[in-house]
């Protein structure tokens, strides 16, 4: 109690703080490599590409360089395009789409994986293998499924009645929408399933038996306890489920390439197209520049709702 | 006791049913690729393939030269790929967890915010830089773009493991003899192996199922990876149907491979990233 602390700068304490600092310094070797791998990989692409979007890049400019600086005309330009705006609405209905079959299906899957049965564990790690599967190859396994004439999907809705005749999924824009939301649905469902089932083995079984003594039913249950007290693992999983699928690009690039027509012209798709198919590198910039806002923004309520969870 | 056994026979027997519903694609690309091709024709058509037919393997995906050349690609990119995301993240995560390091805070934000960016915002402007620095069609190029999101990946997925290692443990292979370099290496390295596992299983495979910067970067065919092959192969196969889904099943064979073997460090370390910051 009665010990002073030396105020800093006096004699005393200078000699112990040499070495301290010394090894500070050989601590911070260990992240600067880090630090400048994702620096130089990261964020130097991406103010280039900030860069690229206020330029006049032609094709002669994307090797030599030298565009010329034309300020927002860029984006003035891209803005007043229906082509964008076309492209912004069908992501967010696709990742809206896409997000709340996962989201259902996954959260149907927690809840039943979760109750003891002999083998739920390696049913649970082979649903995984949906997740883990690359995304050429599923998405080539879905296009196949959904073939117009020999597809296993077509046959099987048949048999039950639900269709009459062949659905040409893929060459049809509201068909095309949802076979593509199907396909990535398929991929997210496992993963959000992992991701409540950890939130669903944090609730103990005593309040479900206390819930059932009270007389409440399984879907009681469910909404008035499983719901409630999943409600920060639900927010986290779907703002990460919605920012992932928000960025997918290779599913409905291999299942349809935006087609029919623009029926499923996500934007990555968009942006890609204008820098690698017509050679417009600076308004693929500004396609991708403005795309970033959508993801980054959304982080925020994601690390918000993380650290709630976390506090939990 | 005997009306428990019972009901949790019924919900193991419903769990079956809902695996083979749900992984319905996974088998339907096997049948496919067993069949033969006048077979993929029948309407309705054939749940089990009948005769198996193994003549899409032998003919097709072994003779084509473009499979043999992506798979080659693809095994160097997502083995650089491994090694240098270990080579930078391991020390990175054990000095953010263990270390007096400054903002780290700021450092893991930083390292999962680049996480939400899409590939094509990095593919796009690579394109460019690697076009003027000689890098589009090597494997530089294309490991470099990948290790761009596997490295802030496996950094926050390995913190968590370096943080379960005791601050005393450490400090007592100090007080032994060892420097802050020879702590890392000799004690709190050999404690997160399955840290380390994980992270080398997450990045080979991401790298391995990698297709936008294969697209962006690799137009030279011979440089091309299994992934963007397989995608071109969709056109020229047209509705060879069994062939295509021969080439995908060798696609994801080695994904499938690893999944069976190594699925607990998988399993842990997808939802570790996902969810710890």
């Amino acid at each position: 109690m009665t010990t002073t602390v030396a105020p800093p700068g006096t004699a005393s304490s200078t000699p112990a703080r040499a070495p301290r600092r010394a090894r500070r310094w050989g601590d911070h070797l260990f992240v600067v490599p880090a630090v400048i791998f994702v620096a130089a990989t990261v964020l130097y692409p991406l103010i280039f590409n900030i860069d690229l979007s206020f330029r006049d890049v032609g094709v002669a400019q994307i090797v030599s360089g030298g565009a010329e600086w034309v300020g927002w005309e860029n984006y003035t330009d891209q803005l007043g395009r229906d082509e964008f705006w076309h492209a912004l609405v069908i992501s967010l209905l696709y990742t809206g789409l896409a997000v709340t079959a996962a989201f259902a299906l996954g959260m149907a899957l927690a809840v039943y994986f979760n109750q003891r049965f002999p083998g739920r564990n390696i049913m649970r790690s082979l649903l995984l293998l949906a997740w883990i599967l690359p995304t050429v190859v599923s998405a080539n396994v879905w296009r196949w499924m959904l073939d117009g004439s020999y597809g296993l999907i077509n046959t099987l809705l048949e048999a039950v009645g639900l269709v009459d005749g062949d659905v040409f999924w893929l060459a049809r824009p509201v068909p095309a929408l949802f076979a593509v939301v199907i396909a990535t649905a398929w991929s997210f469902t496992p993963f959000i399933m992992i991701l409540l089932l950890a939130g669903l083995q944090g609730i103990p079984d005593t309040l479900y038996e206390a819930a059932t003594i009270d007389g409440a039913g399984a879907w009681r249950r469910f909404t008035s306890v499983t719901l409630p007290l999943l409600k920060p693992v639900n927010l986290t999983a779907l703002l990460l489920c919605f920012i992932s699928t928000f960025k997918t690009f290779d599913t409905v690039f291999l299942m349809t390439r935006g087609g029919p027509g623009e029926a499923t012209m996500i934007l990555p798709i968009y942006a890609y197209n204008e820098a690698f198919e017509f050679f417009r590198f600076d308004t693929g910039a500004v396609a991708t520049t403005l795309m970033l806002v959508v993801p980054l923004g959304l982080s925020v309520f994601y690390f918000r709702s993380l650290r709630r969870e976390e506090l939990s | 006791m005997t009306a428990t056994r019972r009901r949790r026979g019924w919900l193991s027997v419903g769990g079956v049913l809902i695996t083979i519903a749900y992984l319905l694609p996974v088998y339907w690309m096997l049948a496919t690729s067993l069949k033969q091709s006048s077979d993929i024709f029948s309407s309705p058509p054939d749940l089990f393939p009948s005769p198996i037919s193994l003549t899409s393997y032998t003919e097709t995906v072994v003779n084509h030269v473009g499979i043999g050349r992506g798979l080659l690609n693809s095994t160097v990119i997502a083995v650089g790929t491994t090694v240098v995301t270990l080579a930078v993240a391991v020390p990175a995560a054990y000095a953010l967890a263990r270390l007096r390091v400054r903002f780290v805070a700021l450092l893991m934000l930083l390292f999962l915010v680049v996480q939400m960016i899409p590939a094509v915002n990095l593919a796009l402007p690579m394109f460019v830089i690697f076009s003027r620095a000689e890098l589009v069609n090597s494997y530089v190029g294309l490991i470099l773009a990948n290790c761009s999101l596997a490295v802030p990946l496996a950094i926050t997925i390995l913190r968590p493991y370096f943080l379960s290692v005791p601050g005393e443990v450490i400090e007592a292979a100090k007080i032994d003899g060892c420097n802050t370099w020879t702590a890392f290496l000799r004690v709190a390295l050999p404690v997160s192996v399955p840290g380390v596992i994980t992270v080398a299983v997450i990045s080979f495979l991401g790298a391995w199922g990698e297709f936008v910067f294969g697209l962006a970067l690799a137009s030279d065919e011979g440089m091309q990876p299994i992934t963007v092959v397989l995608a071109g192969l969709t056109n020229s196969f047209g509705t060879r149907w069994n062939d295509l889904m021969a080439v995908s099943v060798v696609v994801a064979l080695p994904i499938i491979v690893v999944f069976v073997f190594l699925q607990r460090y998988i399993v842990g370390g997808l939802t570790a990233g996902a969810t710890k910051s």
